[in-house]
């Protein structure tokens, strides 16, 4: 394990995150999410029910807050899948979504682009803003919203058609490219930054279907970014691929981080520390804690935390 | 040590037994499947072996072929329709037959019974696009009457007695004589596949109701297939889900087992009495069929677009897609090849429909081929039945002729659905 273990106690004890970190919490976040949670959460854990209201943003972001999740609630039908969560997560850094199968963190990544609304029955409370601004408003159109917030899947998806015409789809749809030249630049470049282009520069008219799975997920990661989103959302990109097709992702994601937001659900805790630089653990519909990933996993600050990290449950 | 060893014996011998007993359950399953398929290949091939060993026969048929003097005494060159053709060249057969007639002319009234009225149509012609052999010997060519083309295939016996077959002894020694000198050839039935109905079976064909299937066919196509697949695609990705779309579900379901000559019914109160269209013609015959193909072309639609990976659906909204782009890039295209599968069966099925027919008044006889859609016309379907109910024998041939015209024409529709699915099949 590469994680210094620095601030055991005071986390393991649930007593406040370092008051140093306060100053540096993004300074977008919100005050009320901020100020108010604290000490309540504190009361909370002194009288053993535990609610955790983790406070957002605590720890070290290392790009401004993106994306910024008030109260989100998520129900499918009668059914409620997410309690209120409350989480930040910065620009050009890699958030981690750790969690037990079940515990609605694939849930909240797909209110970050609307998916759940192509769910009948599901109904999202509660407030998401990207940049500021609600998206979750009467105004935001979801066909723009996922243009700016792109989606890698559990299971490669490449459509049936050619890998050119794969990555050119975004780009096409969205009217990005005014000619021919220009789309070819656009799916060459996609394919480069997606590290597929050196596999793939001689059958660009093959059909993606017919990559390997490692390579088809490269190549919907590459379709993903070819409409220049500002988020990328990975809900489990991995857990369908062998070990190297894995690492060969991992080290993209990592390359990605310069450029994009990327949150990432993952069931492998090894990833999760390996690729993410901020961590938030679900459990059973709530978000149990959040914060700097080394932190997390070194010196977690709720007692479900630690057991979950260290396979006690999960 | 030894216990256990034993007790593994006696543990692999119970499991030995059951394998045994799971082996011999496997072989009655496959001797089962195997009956099964028999027993279907079997009443397949009986059905298809009665068909074709009826109506091979319709396949050729008998043409006469004789050397006629064109008396100018008889024919009129200035009106050669007028002329009795038939009473000529029976009393100049009769003559070459060293036959003497009398004075009622009963011989030649049955010499003339042996030539189908085609022949009086044949010599027509000829006169009237060349006057110049009036006067001349020419050599007329004519197919020959039903029951005649039916002894000399074999189908009207010598043995039968006299009163109970349709040709008296006479004209079976005349048709033998004739067939000896070389008058008589066998050859395809061409006419068979080029002439549209007629109340003569030597001169009756298919083609007619070929045309008219077709054109049927191309009205239920065209309003069946757009139709259906829109409904579908709206009711499986577009409509919410409620108890309205519940209903109209169930009520597709429904609609899709009611027996068809409610259709035609159906047809018949809104096509024809209340929108005047013609009877009998080809647009109602389609729109009767689109009426009834529309629910199954819609089952099936949705059926194929359920069976897209929902994978496919996200990938293309998680990229901005909308709704309709997402559809029509990405579900339908996927769908395609169930969809085709399911319009082109259902075509199929249409092709063979005949209840509702009979009550838009395709069952009539109409004589010709259609040249519009909104003439009347006959349907491959309804002229087997007009066909099998007609009281000449001959057309007992040409009723399974035709079965197999219907039958070629339903294997064509359905290789047509294996080709397509094949093109736009993809994987995934």
């Amino acid at each position: 394990m590469k994680f210094k273990l620095f601030r055991a106690p005071e986390g393991r004890n649930g007593g406040p995150a370092d008051p140093t970190d306060v100053p540096r919490m993004g300074g977008q976040v919100l005050p009320a999410a901020d100020a108010a949670p604290q000490p309540e959460r504190n009361a909370a854990e002194t009288s053993l029910t535990p609610a955790p209201r983790p406070s957002a943003g605590a720890g070290g972001p290392v790009g401004a807050t993106k994306i910024c999740a008030r109260d989100v609630s998520v129900f499918y039908g009668d059914k409620q899948a997410l309690f209120d969560v409350s989480l930040d997560i910065p620009d050009k850094t890699v958030t981690a979504l750790i969690g037990p199968s079940g515990c609605g963190k694939s849930t909240f990544l797909r209110t970050m682009n609307r998916m759940n609304d192509t769910i009948p029955g599901a109904r999202v409370t509660g407030r998401i803003e990207i940049d500021g601004e609600d998206i979750n408003a009467k105004s935001v159109d979801p066909v723009l919203l996922r243009a700016r917030v792109g989606m890698v899947f559990q299971k490669p998806n490449p459509f049936p058609k050619s890998i050119y015409e794969n990555v050119a789809y975004g780009p096409r749809i969205h009217g990005l490219a005014t000619s021919k030249g220009e789309l070819d630049d656009i799916v060459q470049a996609s394919l480069k930054r997606a590290g597929l282009w050196e596999e793939v520069a001689d059958r660009l008219h093959s059909p993606g279907t017919g990559l390997s799975g490692g390579q088809q997920q490269r190549l919907v990661i590459a379709r993903a970014i070819a409409v220049e989103p500002e988020v990328i959302l990975m809900d489990e990109p991995c857990s369908a691929l062998d070990p190297i097709a894995t690492a060969r992702i991992e080290e993209l994601i990592d390359e990605l981080r310069e450029r994009y937001c990327i949150v990432i659900v993952t069931h492998s805790m090894a990833q999760a520390a390996r690729v993410s630089q901020r961590t938030a653990f679900f459990h059973l519909g709530r978000l149990v804690e959040t914060g700097d990933t080394e932190e997390i996993f070194t010196n977690p600050r709720e007692r479900r935390t630690l057991d979950y990290i260290t396979g006690r449950f999960g | 040590m030894t216990e256990a060893t034993q007790i593994d014996g006696a543990r692999v011998n119970r499991l030995r037994a059951g394998l045994k007993r799971r082996y011999a359950r496997e072989r009655r399953f496959r001797a089962y499947g195997l009956l099964a398929i028999a027993v279907a290949v079997g009443f397949l091939l009986l059905l298809l072996g009665r068909i074709v060993e009826q109506g091979h026969t319709a396949f050729y048929t008998h043409t006469m072929t004789a050397p006629v003097y064109m008396d100018p005494a008889r024919v009129d060159r200035a009106y050669p329709q007028g002329t009795n053709f038939e009473q000529l060249v029976a009393e100049q057969q009769l003559r070459r037959l060293g036959v003497v007639d009398d004075a009622q002319g009963t011989k030649a009234s049955a010499m003339r019974g042996l030539f189908s009225s085609e022949l009086k149509f044949v010599a027509a012609e000829l006169i009237t696009r060349q006057p110049g052999l009036v006067g001349q010997t020419v050599t007329l060519s004519a197919p020959l009457s039903d029951d005649a083309d039916l002894y000399l295939k074999g189908e009207i016996s010598k043995d039968t007695p006299a009163e109970q077959r349709r040709l008296s002894d006479e004209q079976i020694a005349w048709l033998d004589r004739m067939d000896a000198g070389g008058q008589i050839a066998a050859h395809f039935n061409t006419g068979l596949f080029t002439k549209g109905d007629s109340t003569e079976p030597e001169l009756a064909g298919v083609l007619g109701a070929v045309i008219g299937s077709a054109l049927m066919l191309l009205v239920t196509a065209l309003i069946a297939i757009p139709l259906g697949v829109g409904a579908a695609v709206y009711l499986e990705e577009f409509a919410p889900r409620n108890r309205l779309t519940d209903l109209i579900e169930v009520n597709i379901n429904n609609l899709a087992a009611v027996p068809s000559i409610i259709y035609g019914l159906l047809g018949l109160a809104l096509f024809i009495n209340w929108m005047h269209l013609p009877r009998a013609s080809p647009l109602v015959g389609g729109l009767v069929l689109a009426l009834m193909a529309l629910p199954t072309i819609i089952i099936a639609t949705r059926s194929s677009l359920k069976a897209v990976p929902p994978s496919i659906r996200e990938a293309a909204l998680a990229m901005g897609a909308s709704k309709t782009q997402t559809v029509f890039q990405h579900t339908l295209p996927l769908a395609m090849p169930g969809v085709m599968t399911g319009a082109i069966i259902s075509m199929a099925h249409a092709l063979g429909e005949t209840a509702p027919l009979l009550l838009i008044g395709m069952v009539s006889f109409v004589p010709g081929l259609p040249h519009s859609l909104v003439e009347p016309t006959g349907a491959l379907p309804s002229l087997v039945y007009i066909w099998e109910n007609a009281s000449e024998r001959a057309f007992h041939e040409r009723t399974a002729a035709a079965i197999l015209v219907l039958l070629a024409f339903m294997i064509v529709m359905n290789a047509a659905a294996i080709v397509l699915r094949r093109r736009f099949e993809r994987r995934w």
